[in-house]
């Protein structure tokens, strides 16, 4: 095959952008295997010293189970939520349900500083900042566009005479849920359920606002390690969340490639 | 008379400015194949909602065995519906749609089974009770659909255009199942379908609707043979459409006359000569013959060959273009376009429309 100029041109482009996405992510790879002790490339030799640092840091370990337990917690109540929002408004599908639907994605719209700024407001007169309470309400509220928009794109291949059909058949209206809406909407309750971890775990700027002292996640840690002290663990702690992705998106492919 | 199942009184269902059910008024006797059949939009499938209660009526009421169930929920009615798009439910098994009904009813289990297997019989289906809906062709699934809806002994079944999602060959098979089925059970259908050859072959007696009105109900045999107006004698079956005008008449015998050939059309009821009346005339009832042979001489213009039958297309300068319906394997004329032709009909041929209709 001839390779044209044209061609060698786009290719060139693409990988460029493609490196440009990337090597910002992976320079953490070699950062976090320094043998210095502040942010910068090894110099000798290659150390996992930063890893154990994490590992045995107390703050760490604390600011990590904090975001994972808030993560879940705002999963389970953004999915509860969401998914109701979403059957109902199915069940309902006129106008109003429609200006409803609007009116739930807004805190995707609304950029995170304006909300952040609402919620400490808000916050500050319900009693709720520097609480887990507070985080998980905030971040539940954020996550709960994510979950109702994959719950209604699982609805929205939902027949309208298969719960019909439920209750001709002597159904309530809640047993037709049960039975029949609920299992169409699960692939959404999923998805919906992952994402609003990942919005909860990954979420900062409502964190900074809204607390203190006593609430600290795992992106305020690498915030205030960034602030206070360059130190090398943050490189060691992107590391670990990058690999993470990595492995959680190859099971997923994998997986979906096994189903098809 | 046997004893209605139902009494539909005054039914009236709008939308917005538009009435698709302007008081319909029906009598479902127990037990009986009840056709509801029109166009799109005649408010067949409005009527079939109302009484399985998912569109409230705006205005009416109806009754199951006297007792008002108007404004009953879908789930307190007791009726099996079947749907077009077949509706089964995709995440359980064939066993477990045609379970649920009667576990929604808290069933013991030992009967649920018993009846899960009477019912995947009764439809011939007994080696898929395992299977997934979506494994199954079209025809399987509205079969599991009928066992499903008529597991729990329902008091009448709902069918909402079963068939017409099926392959012509299916659907003549499932229709004479579908009878076969009623026969056996005995149970009351309400069908619903826009199909005339379906209405006719299966139905103890249909409704024919238009614009959420009533036109005519009836036996099949009644209604094809004696349409009371035009839009029933050309939605069932085919139909000339005359003007005919009167030139006397003793007792129901008219005498009717197109450009000077009289003839007699049998009329109950008040005409006056002199007055027109319009008439409709199957197009199997008309006979051909040579010229000069017939009551009218008229010309082919074209023939449409159909297998066991053919449509001739005739010309007369009086009544215009006429369809004339006859068997292929029936010896004697054969219509060529552009040949003289005549023909005629008996005197009960001619059906006399309600004016306006």
């Amino acid at each position: 095959m001839k390779t044209s100029g044209f061609r060698i041109f786009f290719m060139t482009g693409a990988w460029m952008v493609l490196a440009f996405l990337l090597l910002p992510i992976l320079v953490v790879i070699p950062v976090s295997l320094t043998d210095t002790s502040y942010i910068g490339l090894p110099k000798e030799g290659l150390s996992l010293q930063h890893y154990a640092a994490y590992f045995q840091d107390p703050r760490w370990m604390a600011a990590t189970w904090t975001s994972i337990w808030i993560g879940v917690v705002v999963a389970v109540c953004a999915t509860a939520l969401g998914t109701a929002f979403a059957i109902g408004c199915w069940f309902l599908s006129d106008r109003a349900s429609t200006v409803a639907r609007w009116i739930l994605i807004t805190p995707i719209l609304v950029p995170p500083v304006v909300q952040s700024l609402g919620f400490y407001r808000f916050w500050v007169t319900l009693g709720l900042i520097d609480t887990n309470t507070g985080v998980i309400l905030a971040h539940t509220l954020l996550a709960l566009p994510y979950v109702s928009i994959s719950v209604f794109a699982a609805l929205a291949n939902l027949d309208r005479r298969i719960p019909q059909a439920a209750r001709s058949l002597g159904a309530s209206v809640w047993q037709t849920v049960r039975a029949v809406v609920l299992p169409a909407a699960m692939p959404g309750m999923v998805t919906g359920g992952i994402f609003a971890f990942i919005v909860s775990f990954d979420e900062i700027v409502g964190v900074l606002f809204i607390t203190v002292r006593n609430v600290s996640t795992l992106p305020k840690k690498i915030w205030e390690g960034i602030q206070e002290d360059i130190d090398p663990t943050i490189a060691s702690v992107a590391t670990m969340l990058v690999m993470l992705t990595l492995v959680v998106t190859a099971i997923t492919i994998w997986r979906g490639r096994a189903n098809a | 008379m046997p004893d209605s199942i139902l009494t539909i009184a005054d039914a009236t269902k709008r939308y917005g400015p538009v009435n698709a059910l302007d008081r319909v008024n029906l009598e479902v006797e127990e037990g009986e194949f009840l056709t509801l059949l029109g166009p799109s939009g005649s408010g067949k499938t409005t009527l079939l909602s109302a009484i399985a209660g998912f569109a409230p009526l705006s205005e009416g009421r109806i009754d199951l065995r006297g007792r008002d169930i108007t404004g009953e929920p879908p789930e307190h009615r007791d009726f099996g519906m079947v749907f077009q798009g077949y509706a089964l439910f995709p995440t359980m098994t064939v066993r477990d749609n045609i379970a649920f009904p009667l576990r929604v009813r808290k069933r013991p289990t030992a009967e649920i089974k018993k009846r899960v297997e009477y019912c995947l019989g009764l439809v011939q289906m007994e080696e898929f009770a395992d299977r997934m809906p979506t494994q199954m062709s079209g025809g399987q699934q509205q079969r599991i659909a009928l066992a499903r809806a008529l597991s729990f002994e329902p008091q009448v079944l709902l069918l909402d255009e079963p068939l017409s999602a099926l392959d012509k060959k299916l659907r003549a098979d499932l229709q004479w199942e579908l009878k076969s089925l009623h026969d056996k059970l005995g149970v009351t259908f309400i069908y619903v379908t826009h199909d005339q050859d379906e209405a006719l072959s299966m139905s103890d007696r249909v409704v024919i609707l238009k614009d959420g009105r009533i036109q005519q109900e009836g036996v099949p045999d009644t209604l094809y043979n004696h349409p009371r107006n035009s839009f029933v004698a050309d939605f069932l079956g085919k139909s000339n459409f005359l003007d005919l005008p009167v030139s006397a008449r003793e007792d129901d015998a008219l005498t009717c006359s197109i450009g000077g050939t009289k003839f007699p059309v049998m009329a109950p009821g008040a005409t006056a000569t002199g007055d027109v009346l319009k008439v409709a005339l199957r197009p199997e009832r008309i006979r051909l013959g040579q010229p000069g042979q017939e009551m009218l001489d008229g010309t082919v213009r074209q023939v449409s060959y159909l297998g066991e039958r053919c449509l001739v297309m005739v010309d007369h300068e009086d009544v215009g273009t006429l369809i004339v319906s006859q068997p292929t394997w029936k010896a004697g004329v054969t219509p060529r376009a552009g040949l003289p032709v005549s023909f005629g009909w008996d005197a009960d041929a001619c059906v006399v429309l309600e004016p306006g209709g």
